[in-house]
């Protein structure tokens, strides 16, 4: 695997974020595999710090790697806490022998004005990081050519493109997509863009080390995309016709999705006034007979747990993308955590089937979507698909989308058809609940001729739906809504089955889900280039948990460390209740400074670990 | 299906005749019953409106206990939360009628989010509101609309503060319908319902249907009396208070230019109706009637581009179908 990794260090509304997006789209037609992310967005829509990074390789990669090859440096930010409150300034993630490169304007525009970068300052850690610095008074050069401020980034990536090899019309076909070819902006960026890899060439600057072989590919497919948008365009594209949310950080994007594109399907986008609306926007949409869903994080699922109880005693099919962040309350609404485990599996009042699924990938999120609503629809119940922070909102390439292969299987569903052969003049009546042999009642669709009692109820209820409150009545239903349900579902071939990578001999193994898939994945590889044979059982299906699954991979291993997003340990609890009991052999790797892990931060404890014991 | 097809069998009222509720014998709630049910009658048998595209919601509390008085298709939820899941009905397929049945604490307390949100939205259902200003179902505390000074469990010393005013927050929230009836006026309360559910937009019925148990008046006991003290001291229908009031809420110059009699389809009847509730209140009385009927804002529906022609819930899923929708789809993203 070859690549390399850019960090750009600006201020929020510098231009930082787009002028890296476009070079990974550039590095992604060139036959790059990107990841891209907010390494540090802030909370709030102040000017304050913030960095966006770009990581390319010539083979797939599913998220970050531990150090920096190149810092863009907008701004004194990238090497100082000036505010003084314990932030760790970007430049300490400089790799030794790292490119340095900086606007050397001696006064900045607003927002970054008073944050020049001040080289002299860093004497020390680039002699001691032995950092190839490179000054270009990005700046000055655009406000001689009459430029606005925000391209000083497009000169960063003209120079980058200089040194590291990245063809010039690669990047000129992205921001004539981007800005319009020949638009006004464009021109700018082209100048801008253009200036950059002059000076470069004129100073002789050359990276002969990051200058990635790449096969430009012909038209694959292939894309970039977030968690968020590879579940949204899932959706649609598994018959979601009813979208309800409210904007919340990392999900807004589903919505934003939503609101784009479900219209010309036949659907409806309903911005809804709370979560507490949304979830129940939802069921009521799932019973007109709609495919619908929400997607929120932590705070709004919270609001969202007694339409979640209600889904689960009427038997809607109610899905919900999770997009988990670090909590608790508001927590660290920008950034990573994995804090909502327990509260998808255990949250609302009451006992009732459910399924909660995880993706680790964008591809796994739009694939995946196929099954959650076939899975909520055959089983009539709440179904989750959690996602977290960094896997939600972080850019990757993907391999080409097929929608060809999803079925739509919307279960004991009536059609209209159906439903007049299975009632009509045989006397048979229908009731929403009725006990069937299969412990599953049949839906319809209300307005379909003959549907004029299809009652669905909150309170425990009768099998025509009327409230009954008589104890065979209770122990009937609950038994098939509960014990019944669950154990169809555990049975169900089309749960996501965990993935399985590294030496199946290996007596070290990883457990985890979601987004931690491409640190482990890459910590396993790199150990076993380091001669420590490591293996990783990825879980898709986090409920029901399949117990003789994990039973049989902690067996095998001596030790199963236990990375996840969660000071509480949210995983390796649920391990222990459902499969190990209290267990020494599995090892927590807790990360909950709302970072994201790295191969290194993984491997590094785990060395840590070994010369410990 | 094409209209054509469909053949209406006139239904009878044990037809919609569900299985009975838990209401105290008495109760006004059944008088709203007993109207809803000639309602839907008379939509399906003389407006051919298929007994199947009825829908009927509610929440929690007694008055929510409607939908077990029907036979129709419903759902009956949680605490304030009907109107959501009425919004996602009325969403999900246009072409269902749809009845939200609720009560003064669920929908005024609990509910109110979802209340003035949907009003605001102009979601096109029908909300018919069993208002008796207590809390039946939890045994008698005071409810949002409770008047000042009512006494009740939780309110021993009486009721403090002001009460909500629904009609008032429909009005000013452009509800395309707003309306109070009383439950022991059967053939008004039919009318009312029966002009909600036509009119195309958001429709409250507030309806005073008191109750017997736990809405005490000094001096008063029993069912026959509860209704005696709302008819006397607190309703003020809006054509007496238009003919009583007008001196004392228009001008002179205001009163040459108003019509004979209170029209709810004027272009001033929002502004008309909020006077007259307030100088109503003035002196302690509720008003009932109709008091705005105006259709003319977009719903919901019509703002989301969809329609009892494009139902989202009837949209062909099918993969084969939409295939070269989706692969457009996927190859705009990046």
């Amino acid at each position: 695997m070859a690549g390399f990794q850019i960090y750009g260090a600006g201020r929020a509304g510098d231009g930082t974020q787009t002028n890296i997006q476009i070079l990974g789209q550039a590095l992604k037609d060139q036959g790059a595999w990107t990841f891209m992310w907010s390494n540090e967005i802030y909370s709030n829509i102040q000017t304050r710090d913030t960095g966006f990074a770009l990581r390319a390789s010539d083979t797939p990669i599913f998220g970050p790697d531990d150090e920096f090859d190149i810092m863009e440096a907008f701004d004194a930010g990238a090497y100082s806490d000036e505010a003084n409150e314990g932030r760790i300034p970007p430049i300490t993630k400089i790799k030794t022998g790292g490119v340095f490169l900086y606007d050397s304007s001696v006064r900045l525009d607003y927002p970054n004005t008073g944050h020049e970068v001040h080289i002299e300052r860093l004497a020390e850690i680039i002699a001691a990081k032995k950092l190839r610095v490179f000054g270009i008074p990005m700046g000055e050069m655009n406000k001689a050519a009459g430029a606005v401020h925000v391209v000083r980034g497009t000169i960063a990536v003209g120079a980058i493109a200089q040194m590291a090899g990245i063809d010039k019309d690669a990047i000129l076909k992205r921001y004539a997509e981007a800005f319009g070819a020949g638009s006004n902006v464009y021109e700018i960026n082209l100048k801008a863009l253009e200036s950059g890899i002059e000076f470069a060439k004129n100073e002789g600057w050359d990276l002969p080390d990051l200058k990635l072989k790449l096969t430009p590919i012909a038209n694959d497919g292939r894309q970039i995309m977030n968690g968020d948008e590879a579940a949204a365009a899932g959706a649609i594209v598994a018959g979601c016709r009813v979208y309800a949310g409210y904007p919340i950080t990392p999900a807004s994007e589903v919505l934003e999705y939503m609101a784009e594109n479900i219209n010309r399907f036949g659907g409806a986008m309903i911005q809804a006034d709370s979560e507490m609306a949304a979830a129940h926007h939802v069921i009521g949409a799932a019973i007109s007979g709609a495919r619908s869903m929400t997607a929120t994080s932590g705070p709004g699922f919270d609001l969202m747990q007694e339409a979640i109880s209600a889904a689960g005693i009427t038997e809607t099919p109610m899905v919900i993308v999770l997009c988990t962040r670090g909590g608790p309350a508001t927590g660290l609404p920008t950034r990573q955590g994995q804090e909502e485990l327990n509260e998808a599996i255990f949250g609302s009042h009451g006992d009732f089937a459910r399924i909660v699924l995880a993706a680790s990938e964008p591809e796994d999120c739009f694939y995946v979507m196929e099954h959650i609503f076939n899975l909520a629809e055959r089983y009539q119940c709440p179904t989750f698909l959690i996602i977290d922070q960094m896997l939600a909102q972080s850019s990757y390439t993907v391999p080409g989308l097929d929608p060809s292969g999803f079925v739509v299987d919307r279960g004991k569903l009536l059609s209209p058809e159906q439903f007049a052969e299975r009632y009509n003049g045989n006397g048979k009546t229908f009731k929403r609940y009725e006990l069937t042999d299969d412990g599953i009642s049949y839906r319809a669709f209300p307005g379909t001729p003959g549907v004029t009692n299809y009652y669905n109820n909150t309170n425990e209820h009768t099998e025509d739906g009327y409230l009954s409150e008589e104890e065979a009545v209770r122990q009937q239903q609950m038994d098939k809504r509960f014990f019944q349900r669950m154990d169809l579902i555990r049975a169900e071939p089309q749960l996501p089955q965990p993935r399985y990578y590294g030496d199946s001999g290996a007596k070290i193994g990883f457990i985890s889900y979601g987004g931690t898939y491409g640190p482990i994945r890459e910590a396993v590889e790199r150990l076993g280039e380091a001669g420590t044979k490591a293996k990783f059982m990825e879980l898709r299906t986090m409920w029901p948990l399949n117990a003789a699954q994990v039973k049989a991979f902690t067996d095998s291993c001596d030790v199963v460390y236990v990375p996840e997003y969660s000071a509480g340990a949210q995983l390796r609890g649920l391990i222990q209740r459902e499969v190990t009991g209290p267990s020494p052999k599995l090892k927590s790797l807790l990360r909950y400074d709302g970072r994201n892990m790295t191969p290194g931060w993984i491997t590094s404890r785990v060395e840590e670990a070994k010369v410990g014991s | 299906m094409a209209a054509s097809d469909i053949s209406i069998t006139p239904i009878k009222r044990a037809d919609i005749t569900g299985e009975s509720a838990w209401w105290c014998v008495g109760c006004g709630d059944f008088g709203v019953n007993s109207a809803v049910q000639q309602v839907i009658m008379s939509l399906v048998n003389e407006s051919n409106v298929p007994l199947e595209n009825m829908f009927a919601l509610s929440g929690i509390g007694c008055s929510s206990k409607e939908p077990d008085m029907l036979r129709v298709n419903a759902y009956q939820g949680q605490h304030g939360r009907s109107l959501p899941v009425a919004i996602g009905v009325a969403i999900g397929n246009p072409s269902l009628k749809v009845l939200d049945f609720g009560g003064d604490g669920d929908t005024y307390a609990i509910g109110m989010e979802h209340f003035m949100h949907s009003i605001i939205r102009n979601v096109n259902i029908t909300l018919i509101i069993m208002n008796n200003q207590v809390y039946g179902l939890t045994k008698g505390q005071a409810s949002p609309t409770a008047h000042g000074g009512l006494t009740t469990i939780s309110t021993p010393e009486g009721k403090k503060g002001r009460p909500v005013n629904p009609l008032r927050l429909a009005i000013a929230g452009g509800a395309a319908f707003v309306a109070r009836g009383v439950s022991w006026q059967r053939n008004e309360l039919v009318d009312i319902i029966h002009q909600a559910v036509n009119t195309n937009g958001f429709s409250l019925v507030d309806v005073f249907s008191p109750c017997v148990t736990y809405h005490r008046e000094p001096g008063i006991r029993g069912s026959g009396p509860i209704f005696d003290w709302y008819r006397e001291n607190y309703v003020l229908d809006i054509k007496d208070a238009w003919d009583g009031m007008r001196n004392q809420v228009f001008t002179d110059k205001e009163r040459a230019q108003l019509p004979a009699e209170y029209d709810p389809t004027s272009p001033e009847a929002a502004l008309n109706g909020l006077r007259l509730i307030s100088e109503a209140a003035k002196i302690g009385r509720e008003v009932t009637g109709i008091l705005l009927k105006d259709d003319s804002q977009p719903t919901m529906a019509e703002n989301l581009g969809v329609s009892a022609d494009r139902p989202p819930a009837l949209a062909d899923v099918s993969v084969e179908s939409n295939l070269a929708g989706y692969r457009d789809l996927l190859a705009s993203m990046r």
